[in-house]
Formats: C-alpha cells, structure tokens, sequence
C-alpha cells in the first residue's frame, strides 16, 4: 500500500528551536526505516533525526541552517509496504513555548508518524513587512509600540512577531526581553568588564576555529555557574582495594562478550546510597533562591567527553538498578553519546553528576557544579599507596574524590560527612545492602 | 474667570507649568495633574480652548452645519422638495454658533475645577529656565517651574504690505465673527480654511472667488480627491483663479481693491471683504523663549524629540509650536505625551499619520501616505479607487461624486494610505488611521463586515478591489 507519511520531529524533551545542521536526503531518495534523514544540534547535544518510515523522499520541508521543534515537519516519504508497521499514533501535542526547564517527560519512543493523505504546509515564516515607510516597518499596534517603549526595546530589532501575519505582540516583545537579558548575562557576566580583544597574529601564525555549538552553549553555562554559585571543593580518599577485588572477581566470571563492571558503577551506587542518606544533596535551588526543592528520584548524570565537546547523559531511576544492569545502560549511553546520537531528553533531569577523569591520572581537581544540581562528584585516578594500619604501612588502593557543592545549600560540614558517606560505602560496598 | 487664592501671591509654584490653554495645553495639563501633579495653566484669554474652540474647529463646524442644511434643501428643490428661499437671521445664527462654543468653553473650566489645577489668566514670557511671568489684570505673577510645557500655539498669517487695519480684510477669526454677509467675498488661499469658509458664506449667499497659488486647491492632497471637490465649487462660485497670486490689496471706499499676477489672473476687481487665509505661523517668537534656553527656529517653531523635550530637557513643547501640521488632534495627542513623560512615564509620540480633514461640501479626508508622496520617495503601492456613484448610500444623499481610495503596500497589501472625498467623508478616516496603525492589510479591511448601507462601506470596498474579492463593481481582468 503507497502510503504519503510525513516525518516530524519526534519528542525531544521540550526542546524548541532546533538547529538543521545537515540534511542528508533529497526529494525522490529511496530512504530506510531508521536511516539517518536530517542532522539536528541543540544547547546540549547534536543528533540524527531517523527516519520512522521507509519509502521515498516526496518533499523536503527543512534545510540547514532552519530552526525546528517538536512536530515540525521534516519530510514526507512515500512509503513502501513494510513501512505501514512504523505507523503509531501521534505524540501528544507539547507546546512548542513551554519552558525548557520543565521536568523531561519519559523518554518516548523518536517515531511520530502521522498517516495523512495531503501533506501539511511547514508552519509559516512570517514576512517581515518591506519597511519602506521609514520608521513605521514595524508590525505591531501602538499599544505594542508603547509597551515596547516602557521596556526600552527598539521594537525594529524584533523582526518578526508571532501574531497573524508576523504582527509583533506583547508577549514577542516579552520574550525579545528575555532573550536579550540571558544573554547579556553570558556574555558579559553580570556587569564585570568584557575580555579585550587581542590581535595574536602579531605574535605568530594562528588560525581561528569556530566554537561549535555545544562548546559555546557549555562555556555560556559553566560561565553562568560559576558567577551564581558560591562553590566549595573538599577532597577525599576512598580505600578501594576490597571493591577492586570483587570487581575484578566479578568481571573473571563474565565471559569475552559480557559488559565488563567498571569501578564507576561502585561509585554511582555509593553516591546514590549516600543521596538517599542526606537528601538535602539530592535537590536544587528555586531560581528566586527562596526554596529548596527536594527530589525523590535518583536520576544521575556522567559526565562524558565526546568529539564534539562535554555531554552529561543521565541514568534514571539508579536506585533501582542492579549492578550490571546499570553497566549496561552507561556503556550504551556512552557509546551513543559519543556517536552523538542522544535525545535532548537524555541529557536531563540529572539529580547529581559524576566527572570521572580516572581513565587519565590525576590527584585531584574542583570540578564546577551542573547547577541547577547542587553538587557534583569529581574522580581522579587510584593509586596503589602506603597506609598506615595503627602498626605499619600497608599497601591500599587509594581513589581520590572531590566534591563541589553549592554552598548556599550545603554546609562544610554537610559537604565532609556526604564525602565521608561516600567513602564508607567504597571502602566496604557490604554496606551498599544496609 | 474667577480670582484664584493661589494667584494672590506674586510669585507662586508649579511642579508642571503649562503654557497656553488650547486643546494641546489643557489637555497636558489635566493629563499631568491625573498622573499626581501640581499644575498651573497660564492661558491668555478670558476663556480656554483656544484657537480650536473659540475661533477655530467648533466656531467653524457650527457654521458649515448650517451652510449644509442651506445646500441640502437646495439641491432638493429638484427632486420635489421645496421650502421657498431661505431668509436667515444672522444674529441668531451667530448667538447659536457662540451658544455651542459657550457650553464647550464651560465644561472645560469645569474639569479645570475637579482637577484642582491653578489657572492664570495672563500673557506668560519665559525669564529664566525656571521661571515665567505672565502679565495679569492684577499686575505680574511670577511661576516659578520644575518642568514647563510649552503650548503656545500659532496665529493667522498676515501678509504685512495688505491694509491688516482695515475692517474689510479678514482673517480667519474674523470670518468666523459672522459680523456681515458682503457680497463678493475673495478668498485668497485655496486651502481647508480658506474653502471652508468659502462654503459657509457661500451658503449665506456671497459671491465667492478663491484665489490660490499653486495648481490646485488643497495642496499637498492627491488631485483626485480634490478633484470631486473642485469641479462642484468651480460651479458654484464665482471664480476659481489657480497658479494666481495677490500683488496688492486698496482700500477704497466701495470696497477692497485686489490686484492680481500669474497664470490665470484676472485683471484688478473691487471686493466687499477679503479673507486673508495663506497658513498660520507659530507663536515661537512671542514667549522669550531665549530665556529659558529654547531654541526657536527662523519660522517660530521649536524642535522636540518623540518625548516633545525642547533642547532643555525639563521644557516640552506641544501643538503647532512643535511643528506642522497644525491641528488639533496632533496637539491633544502629543499633550499627553508630554504630560506623561514629565510625570515619570516612558512615552513617546509614536503615531503613524495624523489625518488630515477638509469640512467643505464634498468632504475631503486622507491620511497615511499620498500619492504624491509615495511618487517622491519611489514608494510602490496598489492603489484602489472606489467611486461613490456606485454606494448606494451615497445616490440616495444625492450625490455621486465621491471616491474612497487606499494605497496598499505591493506584495504583502498593508495599508499605507488611504483619503475620501464625498459628503461625510471625514467621518470614515478613522477606521482607515486605526487600520494603518494596526497594520492591517487590504485583506483584513475586506474581511470585517461594515454594515450596509453605509458610506464607510466604500472603504472595505476599495480594499476588495486591491484584493480581487469585490463585486459591487465588476473590473474586468
């Protein structure tokens, strides 16, 4: 059965405004179920967008350098026979202007074909109007124009208004506002003086390399951090030799093609085991810094480095996960993260995150807290050391730790005995079962 | 007006001076003292309301309703109705058209009582930056000021080398007065004034002839809306004489004797009055405005920004001494912003056009861009002309030759101008402002519905004719 099935942008996780970076098909490819149709790059992550129907490409809807969401339609195909079992019924409807901020819904399957004989239009672009009237281009009513004016906006700069016909309304003039003060923030950083431009080519040959988007958007968030959040490191040492042993105990019984445990999977359980012990590091501060919010979930985030820059995939629901269950799921979300193949939905609702540099070295470092997040658990590489026993030295696998915490929320005291939490459960994993 | 205790002090205080009373300056003032401040109001004359109220808009509405009546019962002499010659009783007439702008006048001082707000009655000059005196019945009283609004209006042009001291030469105040019908009235200046007068003493059975300078009547509006207006008053009046100008104005004891030059000059012709209406010119000279700072340009005008600030931040200037046009709409308007801006409030004289409205019989109306203004600035636009021979409305006035016309934007059609000539044409320029200053399209004007059968319905007319979606009139494609 010749089927027109449109392909949209499934749900991923309340993000809007999506940039098109490629597009890897064109109207009359014959294209298969899953295959790669689009590239998209949001704040967080650059992804494939799949294709949820096989057939060929009838009409191309995006180019690179668009911006989508949710439900923009990307293409329709033209399906053959075996397509029809990809067909489900529509995603339910999120708003495109509801905040990023929300809670992520569940992860819900990337395929959202709707079968429907004509092919919708793409939204409309509004028109910018040709402005040949001098100063009166602009789209918007004199309530508008006023309103505009209290808020000193140049209502010019908003060039095009969500309202019928591209007119500016209040709300885009809201948002303008929004948009402007964020990124006043980043760029400037709350009113300390801008960085000079230096010409370094005086010094020598250079060569300028653009920032990609996850890089900038990462600095933009790391710089805001670090201007909002009072931050203190306490460091630590964990004795792992009797973990090290039963990993390595456990990992003999596995066989050549069975995940093998990594010692990150401990400390995921051991810092979750000391979330549920002190909750007030399972929480986040409300943005006026009024309240704390609690979580009752254990959602936490890996830090994991990919070709095109940090990302921070989160395993959901740890507490309630098996050792090699959880194994699993981070050597599969790792691997898809460095293929660059996550959802934006994977990459939040994070409750704490972990920034392991122990594959590399290292003694210790303060890693920056991924606010809103309250504290974030830094690892270095173990090193077999000396450790006096009360009669001698004896020979112990030492893991260095190091714990940010935001210090509005958290005391120093709080901080050492969270860390001191940690440390038990490493030091004897028994105790994991308490 | 009645004595002010505040007054009694020769030096007193205002947070928020306002100077000259018209529809600019009472409007700032009630405008500032709903917002929470202390006003005081200086105005000239005995009554407030200004040129607007007292020698200008009302006076002259009051007198045109009149001269329509005459006209209407007139023209339907031919179609069957016929009181005889109408006999007028001059001095009632006037006592009524003072009786419209008397209960005007009333209410106004009213407002100025439940305001609280300190008026003056004077002749108020700038001495300081701070400080005003104006020249009472009582003798001088300072205001001292922490902001100022200027809203002095303008005056009749008078053209110096003409006898100004003689009865028989008029301005538009005069005209208004009412004092006699003459016989052969010229007109010199064929502008909204000057033809407005033209129709009332028309109507009171005077012998007109206009004399005007440039090409056409009403310069600066496109010819085809003057164009209905014209070919009826060339009918009409006696002598309709373009690209013409006066070169000498005698006195002489049978009347005014008028010399001519130019394209269609006649030769030198005796006139029972002359009404002198070639513009008006800002009272910018008359306020020692140099004491306070404010600059004043050659013409009389003072410069202000979209908030009306002078080139001293804490003076405003509002009205016809801020620049054309002169009209009471723009004044009221830009009162407000002034009166908001110095209260604290982030306002700005933003408006896309300021209409523009003759009350002669037809009415003629625009506003936006014209296009003549649109041929200048190499604007391209889609233009629709609706004829008023197709309205029912309008054939069953009478009349005919009306035409309501838009101006749309190529590509997206928004409104960018629109004018109406035909009886009651001022009426609808409304509709067409707030449609511009909403943006709306042709589109959007020929999809609301307009009752019918109404002349406002010409206007969603046009629009369907810019649209392609009309069919009162078929357009062969």
């Amino acid at each position: 059965m010749a089927l027109l099935i449109e392909i949209k942008v499934p749900d991923v996780g309340n993000v809007a405004d999506i940039d098109v970076v490629d597009v890897l098909v064109k109207p009359g490819d014959e294209v298969k179920l899953e295959q790669t149709l689009a590239v998209l790059e949001t704040d967080k992550a650059s992804m494939d967008l799949p294709s949820s129907a096989a057939g060929t490409v009838q009409e191309l809807f995006i180019k690179p350098g668009d911006k989508v969401s949710e439900g923009t339609l990307i293409a329709t195909v033209l399906a053959s026979a075996e397509a029809d079992s990809a067909e489900q019924p529509e995603q339910p409807a999120v708003e495109a202007s509801a905040p990023v901020e929300k809670a992520p819904e569940p992860v819900s399957e990337p395929v959202a074909v709707k079968p429907e004989p004509v092919a919708a239009k793409p939204e409309p672009i509004s028109e910018t109007p040709a402005g040949n009237i001098s100063d009166h281009a602009a789209h918007a009513t004199p309530a508008v124009r006023l309103y505009a004016r209290e808020l000193g906006v140049e209502i010019h700069k908003i060039t095009a208004g969500s309202g019928r016909k591209g007119r500016i309304l209040k709300d885009d003039v809201k948002n303008f506002v929004k948009k402007v003060m964020a990124e006043g923030v980043a760029q400037s950083g709350s009113g300390i003086p801008a960085m000079p431009t230096v010409d370094f080519s005086q010094f020598g040959e250079i060569e300028e390399q653009k920032l990609n988007k996850i890089k900038r958007l990462t600095g933009q968030n790391l710089s805001r951090v670090w201007l909002n959040l009072p931050m203190v490191t306490y460091h630590e040492e964990a004795d792992i030799t009797e973990m090290e042993a039963f990993r390595n105990a456990l990992n003999a019984e596995k066989s050549k093609d069975d995940i093998k445990i990594t010692g990150l999977i401990f400390i995921i359980k051991a810092l979750v085991a000391a979330l549920e012990q002190f909750p007030q590091f399972n929480a986040s501060l409300s943005a006026d810094g009024e309240k704390l919010i609690l979580k009752k979930y254990f959602n936490i985030g890996i830090a994991v480095d990919t070709p095109n820059g940090l990302v921070v995939p989160v395993l959901r629901n740890v507490n309630r996960k098996g050792i090699n269950e959880l194994s699993a799921e981070l050597a599969e979300t790792s691997n898809r993260a460095r293929l660059g193949k996550l959802m934006p939905a994977e990459m939040q609702g994070g409750c704490i995150t972990i920034s392991s540099l122990g594959g590399i070295g290292g003694t210790a470092f303060t890693p920056i807290v991924n606010a809103p997040e309250v504290a974030i658990l830094g690892v270095t590489r173990a090193k077999m050391q000396p450790v006096w026993n009360g009669n001698e030295f004896v020979p112990r696998l030492m893991l260095p730790l190091d714990l940010t915490y935001d210090h509005r929320v958290i005391d120093g005291v709080e901080g050492a005995r969270f860390m001191a939490a940690i440390k038990q459960y490493l030091g004897d994993i028994r105790r994991l079962l308490l | 007006m009645e004595a002010n205790p505040a007054i009694n002090e020769s030096t007193i205080h205002a947070k928020v001076l306002v100077l000259g009373g018209g529809p600019g300056g009472y409007t700032a003032a009630f405008r500032a003292a709903d917002l929470g401040k202390q006003v005081v109001l200086v105005e000239r004359y005995p009554v407030l309301g200004g040129v607007c109220l007292n020698v200008g808009c009302i006076p002259s509405k009051a007198l045109l309703h009149v001269a329509q009546i005459i006209h209407e019962v007139d023209e339907f002499e031919q179609h069957g109705l016929n009181y005889g010659k109408p006999s007028f009783d001059i001095d009632k007439i006037r006592a009524w058209k003072e009786s419209v702008t008397k209960t005007l006048v009333g209410g106004l001082a009213q407002l100025v009582k439940q305001r609280k707000i300190t008026l003056i009655q004077g002749t108020g000059q700038f001495t300081s930056p701070n400080t005003l005196e104006v020249q009472t019945e009582n003798g001088i009283k300072t205001v001292s000021f922490d902001q100022a609004i200027i809203a002095a209006g303008s005056q009749a042009t008078k053209i110096p080398v003409f006898p100004n001291d003689d009865p028989r030469l008029w301005d538009s105040t005069n005209a208004l007065e009412l004092k006699e019908i003459p016989k052969k009235l010229l007109i010199v200046g064929g502008g909204i004034i000057g033809l407005e007068m033209a129709t009332v003493y028309h109507a009171f059975g005077s012998e007109i002839s206009v004399v005007e300078l440039m090409e056409q009547i009403i310069p600066g509006c496109d010819n085809d809306l003057v164009t209905p207006l014209f070919r009826r008053i060339k009918k009409q009046y006696k002598n309709i004489w373009l690209e013409t100008r006066v070169t000498s104005i005698e006195k002489q004891d049978d009347g005014l004797k008028v010399s001519f030059e130019g394209k269609s000059a006649p030769g030198a012709a005796v006139f029972d009055a002359v009404l002198v209406a070639v513009g008006r010119k800002p009272n910018g000279k008359l306020i020692g405005a140099e004491l306070a700072g404010v600059n004043v340009d050659d013409l009389g005008f003072i410069a202000v920004d979209k908030q009306q600030r002078t080139n001293v931040p804490h003076i405003f200037a509002i009205g016809d001494i801020a620049g054309n046009p002169m009209l009471a709409h723009k004044a009221s308007h830009e009162g407000k912003v002034a009166a908001e801006v110095a209260s604290g409030l982030k306002a700005g004289f933003d408006a896309l056009t300021i209409p523009a409205v003759a009350y002669t019989d037809p009415e003629v109306t625009w506003m936006g861009l014209t296009e003549n203004q649109a041929k200048q600035q190499g604007i391209e636009y889609d233009k629709a002309a609706f004829p008023w021979a197709a309205s029912g409305r309008s054939l069953s006035l009478g009349r005919k030759e009306g035409l309501t016309k838009i101006l749309c934007e190529k590509g997206t059609g928004r409104i960018l101008g629109a004018g109406m000539v035909g009886p009651n044409a001022g009426e609808l320029i409304a509709e067409a402002v707030l449609a511009l200053e909403m943006g709306a399209d042709a589109e959007d004007i020929g999809l609301t519905v307009h009752p019918h059968p109404m002349l406002s319905e010409t206007f969603a007319f046009a629009a369907e004719m810019i649209t392609g979606s009309i069919t009162d009139l078929y357009i062969k494609k």
